[in-house]
């Protein structure tokens, strides 16, 4: 081994440039594979452990509260543990504001927090003992950023006292109290919560684990953990297809140029390979000199872009996770490490012993000649044809090249190929979401404006908190509404107000937010993914994670209940999203008015959007309202949103990355050809090529490279970027208006197209200025 | 006398190109032949079938009672380590290395620790006359400094059989000279020797035996009486 040890040390010592290149290589992929794969696994395993902690239930099933305790309890099949029968009761929040919107609550009967299922996370206060006393389930917050509250509610005209917080990952309950409370409140369902031992990772294999231990008995109603999951996970998983592409993508353009660079090594290495095997060393030895060789620059770069990949990949992770009521530790996971580590090098031997196995098999005869006469290629004809083309000489000379080595070629390509594809799709990527990000604040306008409940006021998010101790107004809904029109440069009011409205065929409350103003003229038409906008107070429009969610479609007809009125209204359009907060129907407010005249709706359950005239002073007008009513808050919602920069940042760090590894693919490709041929050149130079041809002549060969890599590189980006952006839209469960998608013209393909030959010429320029420099007496004296 | 190498009926194809037509040769150890003939009449192909850098078509190659022909690519490799030394006309010497590492690999490929190979290269670079040039790399080196590099490093394991493929085909004649003393002198302490040469002075100079080989065949054999 010592010899072999010597021969690589030497061949990595002296072959600085191609063992700069493969470290570099290996690290920027490894780095861009570790960033990916952190972020995927992040997507479900921060859910799996909080829930596994919590024990929580696989399903949460309720049944007629007439089935006897001992009956629930007795059937086991299937079951790991279960917890309950215990009493449910669903009452109504009257007053709003400081526990969220008025709607009902599903409020449980437990004795304790614990047990087999579902132990819950009493993170504040303690259990209810007596009558009256109930606890409300809300995620784990800092006690120090908790906002003063009320210490008690009325339910259904019944006023409880809060005595803890505590949070159920499954929402098995949105509040609880005691056992004797709930029989007391006459219970209309019971909760059993079970964990099955059997298969849980699918939908359709919890329902029949459910359908076993609940065989022969009233089930009512049922919910599987997976609902629960894939909610939480939906906020994170709209990042994963655009990382899972990018890190594809990294991963196959760091094989490819790994491999080239590798086989580039072996093949330019035919010469010193048949000395070797002249001296007397084995094949496996070669090949052991070839695998080390490569080995050593491949390992520190996967040991720095694991470290790198795992810095990189933190912030990314804890911004993604805030506030989604996960609060176990998210990191970089030991499997992430090993891929890095392991599957990195893992690969890069494998890319490497393709080639090696050929310097095995070549013959020390054959190697040794090879290396001292280049044999006549496939590129001669080619060569013999361009020769007598009009082009320069050194033009054409460098056309004819690349197809001396096609194989060589065929990765160079590919590697600008896949810089292209990756730029292009960011490019579209970036695009798709500014368009979306300005529809969506045009339509939500320039400013928010909430009038304060007297109780606490809304802070804007990055400016100082509103002056002076809150304070009700004086005025109605509708003369809020008034003064923001009233003032100058106004130009659009929108009035929302939030209700969760029970409907006919619909288990749980339809969220409704019923619009007066300007909606229409806002922009919210501009989110329509199918159908159109509606035209009268009849017709309605909802936005897709409600349509999927409730199971509805265009032309359906939804019945509202409010008071003794009803309102019947058809589905009319489709559209990506809504006004802020959580997605919920358009309804024309006359319809609230219609169905119940009397209601009066105070100012401070109304949201306002204000849009004003084209080049409007924003800060002046929050201004001017603060001073018309001290009692109303207003601030400015033009934020650029968290998500847009963080998915732009990234898509640009990789492909810049990207674009990098493919120049330094071309980069070497240059190096070895200009090594091969320097015979060649040194001829070319006798024969009176001036350096600045030479120059020509090598860049011309890659721009061939780069042009055929962007012609191919560009459709396949396009293609990522058709199937991509819905699939990730899909998972954040929106669908998209076709013009955000619509985002490729002909001057953005041309720049496209340019990219290629960028990175080629880029690649090209360092090797092909140092063939210039060659001198025709080294060449000579050296052959 | 023993038989070093035993060439029967060997025949060497390269597609349609036939390089060595039928030849028999029998080397006794301490001669010294040369091999001599026309540019392109087969005579690299002969030394490489002997020193087992390649395979005949037909015919059997014994080199040291071994039938190279049998042997795998791995016990080739073994073989050329302990018995052969080679020298091309154009060096082919490591660029990776300088030139007393380019000498001492072949020493460490038998198990020979760096500070025991590095002693007997320095000791041969010595008696070359370039043991002053350990530390320079191939490129830097002249012609004749490479070569006697490249003979240094075929001497190191002490081979039976000492192959040189025009040796002094890239040098000039001062070089060329110096390179064709040091040949005599190991011949004449033993060392048995196989040169291919196209060059009349170094073959009459060296050898103790000229085989003359045309298009693959071996066309005429003569004795030399030397001085
Ligand atoms: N690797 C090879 N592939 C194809 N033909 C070869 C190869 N090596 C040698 N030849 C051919 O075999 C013949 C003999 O070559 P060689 O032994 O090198 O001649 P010499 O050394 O006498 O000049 C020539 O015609 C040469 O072209
Ligand atoms: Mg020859």
């Amino acid at each position: 081994m010592n010899a072999v040890w010597r021969a690589a040390r030497a061949a990595v010592r002296r072959r600085r440039m191609q063992t700069f290149v493969i470290g570099l290589v290996v690290l920027l992929s490894t780095t861009t594979i570790v960033v990916a794969l952190a972020l995927l696994s992040a997507t479900s395993a921060p859910f799996d452990r909080a829930f596994a902690r919590q024990a929580g239930p696989h399903a949460v099933a309720l049944f007629d509260p007439t089935v006897p305790a001992d009956q629930l309890t007795g059937q086991r099949t299937g079951v790991a543990a279960a917890a309950g029968p215990f009493g449910v009761v669903t009452l109504e929040l009257r007053d709003s504001a400081e526990f969220g919107p008025p709607g009902p609550l599903t409020v449980v009967g437990r004795a304790d927090p614990g047990g087999p299922v579902d132990k819950l996370d009493l993170w504040q206060g303690r259990w209810p003992s007596a009558p009256g006393e109930i606890v409300l389930n809300e995620p784990v917050q800092d006690p120090d950023d908790l906002r003063p509250r009320p210490t008690a509610l009325t339910l259904d005209d019944q006023r409880f006292t809060i005595v803890g917080l505590a949070h159920s990952l499954a929402g098995s309950a949105d509040a609880w109290v005691t056992p004797a409370q709930v029989a007391e409140l006459r219970p209309t369902a019971t909760q059993m919560l079970y964990r099955f031992s059997g298969d849980v990772s699918t939908k359709a294999a919890v329902e029949a684990d459910l359908a076993a231990v609940t065989a022969g008995l009233p089930l009512t109603a049922s919910q599987t953990y997976l609902v629960v999951k894939e909610e939480i996970s939906a906020d994170v998983g709209v990042y994963v297809p655009f990382l899972a592409t990018f890190g594809v993508l990294g991963l196959v353009v760091g094989v490819v140029i790994v491999g080239n660079v590798v086989s580039g090594a072996v093949v330019s290495g035919y010469r010193h390979i048949g000395i070797l095997k002249a001296l007397g060393f084995t094949p496996s030895q070669v090949v052991a000199v070839y695998l080390v060789m490569v080995s050593v620059p491949a390992a520190v770069g996967c040991v720095l872009g694991t470290v790198a990949g795992a810095l990189a990949a933190q912030p990314l992770l804890s911004e993604g996770f805030q506030g989604l009521g996960l609060d176990v530790g998210i990191g970089v996971g030991p499997w992430i490490w090993l891929a890095g580590l392991v599957g990195v090098p893992a690969t890069v031997l494998l890319a490497a012993f393709v080639p090696a196995v050929r310097a095995h098999r070549l013959s020390a005869a054959e190697a040794i000649s090879a290396g001292s006469a280049p044999r006549q290629g496939r590129g001669t004809r080619i060569q013999h044809r361009l020769a007598s083309t009009r082009l320069p000489r050194s033009v054409s000379l460098g056309l004819g090249l690349p197809f001396a080595r096609p194989g060589r070629t065929a990765f160079t390509v590919a590697a600008v190929l896949l810089g292209v594809t990756t730029v292009t799709f960011a490019t579209g990527l970036a695009d798709t979401l500014v368009r979306i990000s300005t529809i969506e604040d045009t339509a939500a306008g320039q400013i928010g404006v909430q009038p304060s409940n007297g109780r606490f006021r809304i802070a804007p998010d990055n400016g100082p908190p509103p002056a002076g101790p809150p304070a009700t107004t004086t005025r109605t809904n509708e003369q809020v509404e008034e003064l923001l029109r009233g003032l100058p440069q106004a130009a659009r009011v929108t009035a929302i107000h939030r209700l969760p409205m029970s409907a006919a065929g619909q288990t749980e409350p339809l969220p409704v937010n019923f619009v007066r103003g300007d909606y229409s003229a806002m922009g919210y038409a501009a989110e329509l993914t199918d159908g159109r906008w509606m035209t009268g107070p009849s017709e309605t429009v909802v936005p897709t994670e409600v349509m999927r969610g409730r199971g509805l479609a265009i032309g359906d007809q939804v019945t509202l209940r409010l008071g003794g009125g009803q309102a019947v209204l058809t589905i009319v359009g489709e559209t990506m999203d809504g006004p802020f907060g959580p997605p919920a129907l358009f309804v024309d407010w006359n319809v609230l008015t219609t169905m119940e005249p009397e209601r009066v709706v105070p100012p401070w359950d109304v949201f306002y959007q204000v849009q004003l005239v084209p080049g409007g002073d924003i800060a002046g007008y929050v201004a001017a309202v603060g001073a018309a009513d001290p009692a109303i808050d207003v601030w400015n919602t033009m934020q650029v949103s968290d998500f847009l920069v963080t998915v732009v940042s990234f898509s640009s760090v990789l492909s810049l990355l990207l674009s990098t590894v493919a120049a330094l693919g071309v980069f070497n490709t240059v190096v070895l050809n200009v090594r091969e041929r320097r015979r060649d050149l040194g001829m070319l130079k006798s024969i009176g090529m001036t350096p600045r041809q030479v120059v020509t002549m090598v860049l011309t060969s890659m721009a061939l490279v780069g042009v055929v890599g962007g012609v191919l590189g560009i459709p396949l980006g396009v293609l990522a970027h058709r199937f991509v952006v819905p699939l990730a839209a899909d998972s954040a469960r929106v669908s998209l208006p076709q013009a955000v998608m619509e985002v490729w013209h002909a001057p953005t393909l041309l720049l496209l197209a340019l990219a290629g030959v960028v990175i080629a010429l880029l690649g090209a320029l360092i090797p092909a200025r140092g063939a210039a420099r060659l001198t025709i007496a080294s060449v000579l004296h050296n052959e | 006398m023993t038989t070093v190498v035993r060439l029967e009926n060997v025949r060497k194809e390269y597609g349609d190109t036939t390089a060595l037509d039928g030849v028999s040769l029998e080397i006794q150890a301490g001669e010294a032949v040369a091999v001599m003939g026309p540019s392109g009449c087969g005579k690299s192909t002969m030394l490489n079938m002997i020193a087992g850098l390649d395979r005949p078509t037909s015919g059997s190659v014994r080199v040291h009672d071994e039938e190279l022909g049998r042997l795998n690519e791995t016990k080739l490799a073994l073989f050329r380590r302990h018995r052969i030394g080679m020298i091309f006309q154009f060096f082919n010497l490591l660029d990776d290395l300088p030139a007393l590492d380019n000498v001492a690999l072949a020493a460490q490929l038998t198990g020979s620790r760096v500070g025991a190979a590095r002693q007997r290269a320095l000791e041969l670079l010595d008696e070359l006359g370039i043991a002053d040039r350990r530390n320079v790399y191939p490129a830097a080196l002249s012609g004749g400094e490479r070569q006697r590099v490249a003979v240094a490093r075929a001497l190191m394991n002490r081979p039976a059989l000492l192959l040189a493929d025009e040796p002094t085909g890239a040098l000039d004649s001062r070089a060329g000279e110096q390179v064709m003393d040091l040949l005599l002198d190991l011949n004449q302490i033993g060392q048995t020797l196989l040169i291919v040469t196209h060059d009349e002075r170094l073959a009459t100079r060296c050898a103790s035996r000229v085989v003359e080989l045309t298009d693959g065949r071996v066309t005429h054999e003569r004795t030399l009486e030397r001085a």
